[in-house]
């Protein structure tokens, strides 16, 4: 077989492994970054993106330092007329070369990961805008603080279709939270958000923010805080499989300026109020709740 | 170092009513009820081809809703049952059913029983001189339940409700509980096939170890062994440990979907639960699919570079070091599940320990070419692209393995890419280098060579064209496990990508076809082979090809490790394990 | 020696070593099983606040399943005489008779407990994770006792021909550590169900 010719094949091989990359431009519409990712815009992104970006550099170069040699020796190596392979069983002093160099690499990554990692899981600031965040079967419901600024207390078994988002009856802070299907958040302003599922596991993912955290039902996940640096309009997808309509459970996010947060959040506060004295008793969650404890 | 050897003693048989069957060798002994190693072996090798053409289709199926969501299927579209589609086009649901049954399908259908049933059965005794398997009617058990598990897993397609559709990863508590999946029967069948499909596992590896330990021929020892058979030994120590979890939670779920207990409910129960056992096994499972591919890669290399593999101990230590690491690992499923975030962090400093032994193989095959004199057939060609492949995959896991970047990448279609580039551009290519190189000695005849370079650069071009973009889906934000994902406004401009991937995933399928027709056309008209095609210097090759029942004419003595090729002052640039070196042969002692 | 003379008999016997071998490979493999299931019930106990979480559901009888449990490992002891008796070229009938007998009669009196518990409230979907657990932990170890009982009424019926001499009993062997293992996950079954 004429090596040249396998050679040159190899050679067009490389090429299509960069052309493959190269499809992406079909996307043409994130220049932003080097991977077309969509604009970040959350604090803690940026250092994700950072890293992301380390660690992209490092496995980059690793890749094409091996590959270059690999190729080099694909083509150096060939069999030629007359050419006779070096015999040699190893060599010890490399293994324990290429063992301790990707070692110390990996022990410094996973240091400098795990840092970030506590730094993104810090305690959220005692000011944070706090949000309840519910994911069903197959949709999301948001529940802000009334004008005591206190989300009511949740206990996860009393979730029901009148209590939609499981208060408990007793806790009074909770008879004045609204509820939204749209997440809106003010701009610069650190948001703590409380994650809870009705049925199976959902989970919350913007990839603007760069923030995946599952919501498991039975459970509160209380860890997540985020804080955006710019205005504009999100979507918030559920990507973690959940059954028929996981498609498609989505929610809108809008990050405003905060005057036009406090606008949204008084006339949101104003039209609960207006409900609860209009006494439709039944919608409310304390007596609904209460009810539902005497039924069962 | 010691020969503890132990050849295989027949027991007398005082009953003599065995002695019939080898002479009459009739249809059903032979093809259907065999205890052959090798004739299981191939047994092995057809079916999964069987299923590789399903899980495949089931990946056009995929391929085609994501490129044109909510069009009709042409040609078998309205085929379809009424669960998967209306009208010819897919639902929501139904896609749901392809990804979980293509996952489901190609790892425990194809992979593990086409790497580990296939060439395990295949190659394991001839390569370390015995005349069969250790329990041959366990080995044609295990065999047949593998048969009964994949024939209960794809009649769930039929069932009222149809197949599972909770991904092959089956969370609970969706998939635990028959109001939120709406798919009882098709789980609990799921759950039923993985739990027969364990006991076929379980049964060969009980196997493999008993064989490899105790009917190595005279002077085998364990580290003259050939790395393939490290590589299955190792395997099978990891699907005998990791495969019983799994089973114990199917069985768990199991009686939550259908007698209503409470063990991954959300109330009373734990739904995380499942995900640790699952992954408890799902993590070693990925090592279980890529070990064997690794060991027979480490086979093709030194052969067609005409030089002995580069650090043999240390790619034994390295296989060793990630069985053992590989039951620690798991938790880098869960970084973002809820499981408690320190324990997240200690799994992303196991996750990227357990890299280090793969950076060693790595270096090693690289070492292996460095200086050789290497032909570039297509068994390879296909080794060698393994090696890269497995690289680019290898690397990505390192992203995820940084529990920051795993908060934006988790379940993305980056993730799909990782999967893919090991699983397809590892374990799948280095069955295909398997399958060209040890094809003459299956069938003694040889494959087409030109063919399978038309297959090899088809392959190679279309898979990377099909998975390398998805790095960038899903670094763009797609989620992965999305019937349509042009639902999302952020998704719509990648669209493109995603028609484009779909184009060359069918031209990957189709490349499938050349291979197949090679397969199928050399088995008749392929060149006669001969014993020993590629001047290969394991046992396999002593023998005819292929070879007769019981192997060996006489047990082999075996006097030099697997790999001397090319060994200074020999005439031959080969010398095969089982000759004594000749005088003036220089051969280095390690 | 030509291992084609080997394969002449279809299915060839593995030397007793051999099978032995492979019978502890096995029962590693069974281990880890069990493991899944101790382990899995293990994690769900300890994240219940109480135990049993409500204080509706029955308790379980410690008393007479500790009974049960010296009958199942006196049935490893007569297992083992059997045993010892074939070696020394006797016959051993008598003692694989006793074994089979424990054997059932754990297996009747589980039963027994089972319905028991099922009236008192307490069944696969009754009682949370606590009837969760106890049903499929000791179904799971119930099937596993039924399977060793039936390898020794088989050992005892073939037996009763004389089928195995002090030299060749190799099924008997396996069947025994089989037997003990069964008896040994029971002792911590026991122990992480019953008694803490
Ligand atoms: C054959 C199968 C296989 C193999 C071998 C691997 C190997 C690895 N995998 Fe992968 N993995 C899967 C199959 C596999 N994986 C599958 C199927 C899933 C998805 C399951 C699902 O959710 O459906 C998954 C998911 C998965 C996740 C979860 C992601 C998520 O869901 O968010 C993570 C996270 O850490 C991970 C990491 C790794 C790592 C670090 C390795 C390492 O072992 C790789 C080591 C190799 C290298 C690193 C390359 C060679 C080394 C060098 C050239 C040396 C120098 C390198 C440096 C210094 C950087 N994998
Ligand atoms: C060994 C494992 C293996 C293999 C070989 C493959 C092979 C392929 N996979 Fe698969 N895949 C997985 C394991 C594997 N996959 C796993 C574990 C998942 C995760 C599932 C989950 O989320 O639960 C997954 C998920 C997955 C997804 C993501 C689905 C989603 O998240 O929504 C996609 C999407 O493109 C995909 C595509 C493909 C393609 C195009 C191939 C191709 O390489 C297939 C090529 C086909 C053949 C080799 C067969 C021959 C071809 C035919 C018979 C068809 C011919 C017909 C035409 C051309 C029309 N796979
Ligand atoms: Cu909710 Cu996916
Ligand atoms: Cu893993």
């Amino acid at each position: 077989m004429n090596m040249n010719k396998t050679l040159t094949k190899i050679f067009w091989l490389s090429v299509l492994l960069v052309a493959a990359c190269a499809t992406d431009a079909l996307a043409g519409v994130r220049d932003s970054n080097l991977y077309w990712a969509p604009e970040c815009v959350t604090v803690g992104g940026k250092r994700i993106d950072s890293l992301l970006n380390f660690i992209f550099y490092l496995t980059g170069a690793v890749f094409f330092l091996t590959q270059i040699v690999y190729i080099y020796y694909l083509v150096k190596y060939r069999k030629r007329p007359g050419s006779k392979a070096y015999y040699s069983h190893g060599n010890n002093k490399l293994e324990l070369i290429w063992t301790a160099i990707p070692t110390a690499i990996f022990i410094g990554l996973v240091i400098y990961s795990n840092r970030l990692w506590s730094e993104l899981h810090s305690e959220p600031p005692a000011d944070a805008v706090k949000v309840d965040i519910v994911g069903y079967q197959f949709g999301w419901d948001m529940r802000y603080p009334g004008a005591d600024g206190k989300l009511g207390k949740v206990d996860t078994k009393l979730y029901s279709t009148e209590n939609k988002f499981a208060i408990v009856p007793d806790d009074a802070s909770g008879s004045d939270d609204f509820s939204s299907t749209e997440l809106v958040i003010p701009v610069g302003k650190p948001v703590h958000i409380y994650l809870h599922s009705r049925d199976v596991i959902h989970s919350f993912y913007v990839p603007e923010f760069r923030l995946y955290q599952a919501a498991v039902p039975g459970r509160t996940i209380a860890w997540v805080w985020f804080e955006t640096t710019k205005t504009g309009n999100f979507q918030l997808a559920c990507s973690q499989i959940c059954g028929s309509g996981h498609y498609n459970m989505k929610a809108p996010i809008r990050v405003v300026t905060q005057e036009e947060f406090d606008k949204w959040q008084a006339g949101k506060i104003a039209a609960k109020a207006a409900e609860t004295q209009s006494a439709a008793a039944p919608s409310d969650p304390v007596l609904v709740a209460q009810r539902n404890k005497g039924e069962q | 170092m010691s020969t503890s050897v132990t050849t295989f003693v027949p027991e007398s048989h005082a009953d003599s009513h065995h002695e019939g069957h080898h002479q009459k060798q009739n249809f059903f002994f032979t093809y259907i009820w065999s205890v052959d190693h090798k004739m299981i072996g191939l047994q092995y090798l057809w079916t999964s081809f069987a299923f590789l053409l399903l899980g495949g289709l089931l990946a056009m199926g995929i391929r085609y809703q994501l490129a044109y969501p909510g069009v009709e299927v042409p040609l078998i579209g309205r085929l379809l049952p009424s669960t998967i589609a209306t009208d010819g086009i897919i639902l929501p649901g139904g896609y749901n059913m392809f990804f979980t049954m293509h996952a489901t399908v190609m790892v425990f259908l194809v992979v593990m029983p086409l790497l580990i049933g296939g060439f395990g059965n295949y190659l394991i005794p001839l390569k370390i001189g015995a005349g069969d398997m250790a329990f041959p009617t366990l080995n044609a058990m295990s065999y047949w339940l593998y048969v009964v598990s994949g024939i209960i897993i794809v009649a769930s397609f039929f069932v009222p409700g149809g197949a599972a559709a909770g991904g092959w990863t089956a969370y609970a508590p969706l998939s635990s509980t028959a109001a939120y999946n709406q798919t009882q029967l098709g789980q609990s069948l799921w759950c039923v096939g993985l739990f027969i499909n364990g006991l076929s596992s379980i049964a060969g590896a009980t196997n493999y170890i008993t064989t490899i330990i105790n009917m190595r021929a005279p002077g085998m020892t364990m580290f003259r062994l050939p790395l393939s058979v490290w590589a299955l030994f190792i395997t099978a120590w990891l699907l005998l440990l990791a495969v019983p979890v799994l089973s114990a939670a199917a069985a768990m779920l199991t009686t939550d979907l259908n007698f209503g207990t409470t063990f991954f409910a959300a109330q009373g129960g734990q739904p995380l639960l499942w995900q640790h056992l699952f992954w408890f096994f799902g993590h070693p499972e990925v090592y279980i699919m890529i070990l064997p591919a690794m060991g027979l890669v480490s086979e093709i290399l030194p052969v067609f570079a005409r030089k002995p593999i580069f650090g043999y101990k240390a790619m034994v230590w390295a296989m060793v070091a990630i069985g053992f690491l590989g039951f620690i690992v798991w938790g880098h499923h869960m970084f973002v599940s809820g499981m408690n975030l320190t324990l997240a962090a200690a799994f992303s400093v196991s996750t990227m320990i357990i890299a280090v032994p793969s950076a060693i193989k790595t270096f090693n095959w690289m070492g292996t070419v460095w200086r050789g004199s290497i032909e570039f057939t297509t068994p390879m060609l296909f080794a060698l692209a393994f090696v890269s492949m497995f690289v680019i995959g290898g690397l990505s896991g390192i992203f995820m393995a940084s529990t920051p970047v795993d908060l934006f990448v988790h379940n993305s279609y980056f993730i799909v890419a990782h999967i893919h580039y090991v699983l397809f551009g590892g374990s799948l290519f280095g069955a295909f280098a398997a399958i060209y190189f040890w094809y003459p000695k299956m069938f003694g005849r040889m494959m087409n060579d030109t063919l399978g370079k038309i297959h090899f650069f088809a392959t190679f071009i279309f898979f990377n064209l099909t998975f390398f973009p998805m790095h960038n889906l899903g670094l763009g934000g797609m989620m992965r496990r999305i019937a349509d994902p042009t639902v999302y406004d952020h998704l719509r401009a990648l669209q493109p990508i995603n028609v484009f991937v779909s184009w060359a995933a069918f031209g990957m399928g189709l490349s499938t076809f050349i291979f197949l027709w090679n397969f199928i056309w050399s088995l008749r008209h392929g060149k006669p082979a001969g014993k020993n095609p590629w001047h290969s210097t394991t046992l396999e090759w002593t023998v005819p090809s292929p070879p007769g029942h019981g192997n060996f004419e006489t047990t082999p003595t075996v006097y030099n490790g697997p790999y001397e090729y090319s060994v200074p002052g020999m005439d031959k640039d080969f010398l095969p394990q089982d000759e004594k070196a000749p005088e003036g042969a220089r051969l280095e002692v390690h | 020696m030509s291992t084609a003379a080997l394969a002449a008999h279809e299915t060839p016997h593995a030397p007793p070593r051999t099978a032995i071998f492979g019978m502890t490979i096995f029962l590693a493999s069974e281990a880890m099983l069990f493991a899944g299931l101790i382990g899995g019930y293990i994690v769900l106990r300890l994240s219940s606040p109480a135990w049993p979480p409500s204080p509706q559901y029955p308790k379980l009888p410690i008393l007479l399943t500790g009974i049960n449990t010296v009958f199942l490992i006196t049935s490893s002891f007569t297992y083992h005489f059997a045993e010892a008796a074939v070696k020394k070229g006797k016959k051993g009938l008598f003692w694989l008779f006793v074994t089979v007998l424990l054997g059932a009669t754990f297996l009747v009196i589980q039963g027994f407990e089972w319905s028991h518990l099922h009236h008192e409230g307490l069944w696969f979907n009754k009682g949370g994770v606590y009837g969760s657990s106890f049903f499929v932990l000791t179904g799971f170890h119930g099937a596993h006792v039924a399977i060793g009982v039936l390898m020794i009424l088989i050992a005892f019926l073939r037996q009763l021909g004389g089928a195995y001499t002090a030299q060749n009993h190799t099924y008997l062997i396996l069947a025994g550590m089989y037997w003990h293992f069964v008896d040994v996950v029971w002792v911590f079954l026991y122990s992480v169900l019953y008694l803490i």
